[in-house]
């Protein structure tokens, strides 16, 4: 029974992509009936991912009772002497990610089948979520680097194709092509890091080249640097794709996409893919202090940075999304301290709680557009929100666990993970647990600051005056994008359908229990994922006092994020607007992004047109310019103007091949 | 010399041009008898084309096979003299394939049908030609042949300036032929005896100088028609007026000949001067890459956009075919099918919705999305094909010339670093230069003002067929590229290994033993299991 599960794990990708080709293939085809199936075609890819998440599970049962890792292969491509293969692997970290993926996604499909009820393209969006479950499915069950180079951009065309989804929005449509290009300057780096690791070790195995590297940097054929910068090349891919400092300006903007995916996409898995990459690549990273350092600093960076432009966001999904960075900054800057299992612990954690805080975001939009109608400016701004939980209990009781969960509030899930990654990066830099550990405090304000802003207080959705203020801003740089009906305007929003309260409660088990598969002096977790060569003995050490002595800090200023947060957005004990008149400049950095997107626009986006513009005025003066003015001089003493004129110019043509069959011909006598 | 066997190849270039000289009698009163009289023509002869390679061809046989040669005029040793090796078999099946497609991508065509399709059969017999002539003169001829119907199309079915890009096309590629016709004769009589042979000529044993002068007429000549910066601006001139169909074949055939060509005579025949030669050659197609995309970015006009990417991704076959390792010159190879399906593919998506919006311009449309939603999914797909989307073949294809490459012994290290990284900005480029386009045909509002005056309609099941079939062996490739590389794997490795024992520094380090990094990147073998 094993075995087979083990030989046929192949399965847990291609089911959604057969799914995903099957409706796709009838959209293309026979569009009309396949739209009027509707959920039939719902049905079908929930019960193919469903099969796929039991499988998943089963094999990280067996990993928990200890199965080898398992490696199956094929020759996928050859030349000459070269050979690629291309396969799966199963062990306990693909099993790990299998699992959160295929049990994430399947709860996000429910969610769908509830928040895309009224869309008309609701089947092409499961189609969609299909599609990019097998990518990802099949980018962590991948034993090579070409492999995974191959999923990962795979997964980056999904979510190009569900950022843009609404593709009538214009900001939709900038949000997607933004994406995929900042992911491909990622992936310019990967690929620039791949050719440079195989040119050096002549392998794409993550263990071979690990190995081989080693041997070649302590034999002195290979010098330590240049290793060393391949390593960060390739890390070029994560921090893409992980949103990471500074390629993380894509990440907010995606949360055009409609919620589901900004979910499972944009949250929970695609975005920790450049997690589970370093983590596979960790033996490749592991022996050169250089690259693990430049690792942790970019997440450190990165958390501090995605917390501090959390703070000041109004946007209830740009806050969440900001707060991802943050978040991911937390496990890439673990990897980098060489806490492989604490930062994947996370990576689990968040994946659940997360996902779960997004389609919270997701039913509380739904439900405020019963009220201000179809248009993202007024449905998930939060300065409209307030006193939802009267009317939206379940979301708001599942959101206020995710709250809990995030700011590490003991024992809900992120607490464990959290606290794991703190007490590492300060064994390994006391300065990386200083910048870890005021980010938690801020993650604590702003996410409190979020739960207070939007469930807590009086109800301010139908207050026009901020209505037409936000409209009014939005107008200024949207243009006024609305595409209100005015069939609207319910007085009160409502409690979403069960299809995507259920979701929120299931997930809801997770978000608080799941850390307790790593409490430090029983941690299963780890026993199961951990690095690479490293003894599991080792790890099983713990010591209560160092314990209680980091968790007491980071529960401290967790706590004290939260009072202040209930001070200000709660109690209104102290004016937040006060304070940001009087750290104006502060306010305006963290209100802007720190003016990442400005920057960029005018150096990279501005340049390469500018570039581009006198390439093409080159091509056209100089280099075709040259061209013509050879063949008019020619044309002109050839005294062949009258051909040019009269468009005979067949005739030159003509002329050559005659005289060639003359030549033919004349020889031939 | 007469072949023992059924002269396949004869018959699969003259059947079409047989047939096509049929078309002035045949009666047609509706226009739609010589639409499907040539459509199934095609279909025929792509049928004896997959047969005649099914029964009769030898994989594992790395050289020249169902070879027929009868003798022509003896006193110049000329022949008709056919034949097919791994280089030429999958381009002869391209051709087959596209051309047919262009027959059924044709529908619309409405003035002259008969002399259009006429060319076309004419175009079909003669581009296969070019693949499977094993005589020189006889390869120029066909190549000066297959210009004629090229030049008429354009002139005639042309847009509003097709009288000067006609011109342009037949001044440049004329041009350049006369480099192939005065090379040609060269090694004709150079030496003893009197042979356009190829095989007999590649033999001959020229001196180096002679070499270098032959090649660079060679590589002017094919230059223009890969085509190679700054050989280039006949393309968007010629791309910028012609119809969908010979769009198609521009793209998805003209443009493999010069590539062909490059590797059958400059590589084949004069493997020393390739060796001094091929730095240039990376040089070159760097530049075609990098380049061609910013201007790509830079154009307005759907079909020069187009037509700019097409000579960016050529550059990819001009690294791989310089990389003397098996992997590059693999990965040029599959970079041309490639580029013939995905190019052919993107014209066509250009040529219909030209059909709809009756204009080019990329500020005129916007907001398509919504009415053409099939052409939308369509365009999206092939647009990813082309920036080389995993799964996709032109993925398979880059990354193959990306590791040829890189691991190319007959380079210093700081040359191929530099060079991998400048290509690799091809693939930053790309997208953005694809993407943008997309945005701007597909997303965002409605453009009023071209709603108003044009009643866009989504495509039809013959046009979903056509980016259909073309899609299907673009992701077969991308999900299994074993399927095309091992139809000329052999030669290519054969020929690798030819031209490798050319390069002076590579024959010195095979006698010395290899340094430690070498001797671990001599044995690419992964996945021991």
């Amino acid at each position: 029974m094993e075995s087979f599960l083990y030989d046929y794990a192949w399965l847990i990708p291609v089911l959604p992509l057969l799914g995903a080709a099957l409706v796709g293939i009838g959209l293309i085809s026979v569009n009309n009936v396949t739209n009027k199936l509707r959920q039939l075609n719902a049905v079908v890819i929930l019960v193919l991912i469903g099969v796929a998440m039991t499988m998943s599970f089963a094999l990280l049962w067996s990993q928990l009772q200890g199965h080898a890792p398992y490696t199956q292969s094929f020759e996928w491509a050859a030349a000459g002497s070269f050979r690629l293969t291309m396969g799966y692997i199963i062990d306990p970290l693909t099993s790990v990610m299998l699992a959160i993926v295929t049990s994430v996604a399947l709860l996000v499909m429910i969610y769908t089948d509830g928040y895309m009820a009224h869309d008309p393209g609701y089947v092409r969006f499961y189609a969609y979520l299909s599609i990019f479950s097998a990518s990802m499915l099949g980018l962590v069950i991948s034993p090579n680097l070409v492999q995974v180079y191959i999923f990962w951009e795979l997964v980056g065309m999904c979510s190009y194709l569900l950022i843009g989804f609404w593709y009538d929005r214009k900001a939709a449509a900038d949000a997607c092509q933004k994406a995929f290009v900042t992911n491909r300057v990622g992936d310019f780096g990967l690929l620039l890091g791949m050719l440079g690791l195989y040119w050096a070790t002549g392998s794409f195995e993550f263990a071979v080249i690990g190995e081989r590297l080693e041997e070649l940097v302590s034999s002195g054929a290979l010098a330590g640097g240049l290793a060393a910068f391949f390593g960060i090349l390739v890390f070029l891919g994560p921090v893409a794709k992980s949103a990471q400092f500074p390629l993380h300006v894509w990440l907010p903007d995606a949360m055009e996409g409609p919620t589901p995916i900004s979910a499972l996409i944009h949250a929970a898995t695609m975005v920790a893919a450049g997690v589970f990459l370093i983590a596979r690549m960790y033996p490749v990273f592991e022996p050169f202090p250089l690259v693990m350092n430049v690792i942790a600093w970019t997440g450190a960076l990165t958390a501090f940075l995605g917390a501090s432009i959390a703070i000041t966001q109004n946007d209830i999904k740009k806050g969440l999304a900001y707060s991802t960075i943050s978040q991911l900054g937390y496990m890439v800057m673990a990897m980098g301290c060489g806490a492989y299992s604490a930062g994947l612990f996370h990576l689990m954690t968040h994946a659940y709680f997360k996902a779960m805080l997004f389609l919270c975001s997701g039913s509380v939009i739904h439900g405020m557009e019963a009220v201000v109608g179809h248009n993202p400016v007024l449905a998930q701004d939060m300065r409209l929100m307030g006193g939802l939980r009267k009317y939206m209990p379940i979301t708001a009781t599942t959101f206020l666990i995710g709250n809990l969960a995030i700011c590490g509030i003991p024992p809900f899930a992120g607490f464990w993970s959290k606290d794991e990654i703190l007490g590492s990066a300060f064994g390994a830099n006391p300065a990386l647990w200083l910048v870890g550990w005021l980010t938690a405090g801020i993650t604590a304000f702003y996410m409190f600051r979020m739960y207070f802003l939007t469930f807590e207080g009086p109800f301010r959705g139908t207050d026009t005056t901020i209505q037409g203020e936000l409209m009014a801003a939005a107008g200024a740089i949207a243009g006024g994008g609305s595409d209100d009906h005015g069939d609207h305007h319910d007085a009160k929003p409502h409690e979403s359908p069960w299809t995507m309260t259920l979701p929120l409660a299931i997930l809801a088990i997770p978000s608080a229990l799941i850390g307790l598969a790593g409490v430090p002096w029983h941690n299963r977790f780890e026993h199961l994922v951990h690095a690479p060569g490293e003894a599991i003995a080792a790890l099983a050490e713990f010591d209560q006092t160092e314990f209680l002595i980091m968790a007491g800090s980071s529960v401290g200023i967790g706590l004290i994020g939260i009072a202040l947060a209930g001070l200000m957005y709660s109690q209104k004990a102290i004016d937040p607007k006060a304070i940001a008149q009087k750290i104006q400049p502060l306010y305006n950095f963290s209100l802007n992004k720190w003016y990442f997107d400005e920057l960029y626009d005018r150096v990279f986006v501005v340049g390469t047109r500018r570039i581009a513009r006198q390439m093409l005025e080159i091509d056209y003066r100089v280099v075709d310019g040259a061209v013509n003015f050879t063949g008019l001089v020619t044309v002109v003493t050839g005294q062949g103007l009258k051909y040019f004129e009269n468009g005979r110019v067949q005739f030159y043509a003509l002329i050559i091949f005659a005289a060639v069959l003359g030549f033919v011909v004349v020889s031939s006598l | 010399m007469n072949a023992t066997h059924f002269p396949w190849l004869t018959v699969i270039i003259l059947f079409p041009l047989l047939a096509g000289l049929l078309l002035p009698i045949i009666p047609d009163k509706d226009g739609k008898t010589v639409r499907w009289y040539s459509l199934i023509v095609g279909l025929i002869d792509f049928v004896f084309i997959v047969y005649a390679f099914y029964t009769g061809y030898d994989l594992s046989e790395p050289g020249l096979q169902l070879v027929e040669s009868y003798t022509w005029i003896p006193d110049i040793d000329l022949k008709w003299s056919v034949g097919v090796d791994g280089l030429s078999m999958p381009l002869v099946i391209l051709t087959g394939f596209i051309t047919t497609l262009a027959m059924m991508a044709a529908w619309p065509v409405t003035l002259k049908p008969k002399l259009f399709y006429f060319l076309m059969l004419a175009m079909y017999g003669g581009q296969i030609a070019v693949f499977a002539v094993q005589d020189l003169l006889l390869f120029f001829l066909v190549w000066e042949l297959e210009l004629v119907p090229v030049y008429l199309i354009l002139s005639i079915w042309g847009g509003k300036k097709r009288l000067y890009a006609a011109t342009k096309f037949i001044l440049y590629t004329a041009g350049g032929s006369l480099f192939i016709l005065a090379a040609a004769l060269t090694m004709a009589f150079y030496g003893d005896t009197v042979t356009f042979d190829m095989s007999a000529i590649a033999a001959k044993d020229y001196g180096l100088g002679l070499q270098l002068i032959l090649y660079a007429g060679f590589l002017i000549a094919y230059g223009v028609k890969l085509p190679i910066f700054p050989l280039h601006t006949w393309l968007p001139d010629a791309h910028g007026e012609a119809t969908a169909p010979a769009h198609m074949l521009l793209a998805g055939i003209l443009l493999k000949m010069g590539g062909y060509a490059l590797i059958r005579m400059n590589v084949g025949m004069l493997p020393d001067a390739h060796a001094r030669f091929a730095p240039v050659l990376v040089i070159l197609g760097v530049v075609n890459i990098v380049y061609a995309a910013f201007t790509s970015f830079a154009q307005r006009n759907l079909k020069r956009k187009i037509a700019y990417s097409s000579i960016s991704h050529m550059g990819f076959v001009l690294i791989g075919i310089a990389s003397f390792t098996e992997l590059g010159m693999s990965g040029a190879m599959l970079q041309m099918i490639s580029h013939g399906l995905i190019g052919a593919s993107l014209f066509f998506m250009v040529g219909a919705t030209y059909d709809r919006t009756h204009t080019l311009m990329l500020d005129e449309m916007g907001g398509v999305g919504k009415t053409m939603k099939k052409a939308f999914a369509m365009w999206t797909a092939c647009s990813l094909a082309s920036l080389a989307l995993p799964g996709m073949s032109g993925f398979v294809a880059e990354l193959m010339v990306f590791v040829g490459f890189a691991t190319s012994d007959a380079y210093s290290t700081t040359f191929r670093v530099i060079v991998v990284i400048l290509a690799a900005v091809g693939v930053i480029l790309t997208p953005i230069y694809l993407l943008s386009m997309l945005r701007e045909i597909f997303y965002g509002e409605e453009n009023k003002e071209l709603v108003s005056h044009e009643k866009l309609v989504d495509v039809e099941p013959r046009e979903v067929f056509i980016i259909g079939a073309l899609l299907v062996p673009i992701i077969g490739i991308g999900l299994y590229p074993k399927i095309a590389t091992q139809i000329y794997d052999s030669t290519l490795t054969q020929l690798t290994a030819m031209v490798r024992g050319h390069v002076p520094t590579l024959v010195e380090t095979a006698k010395t033993p290899p340094p430690a990094i070498a001797g671990v990147s001599m044995a690419p073998t992964i996945g021991p299991d």
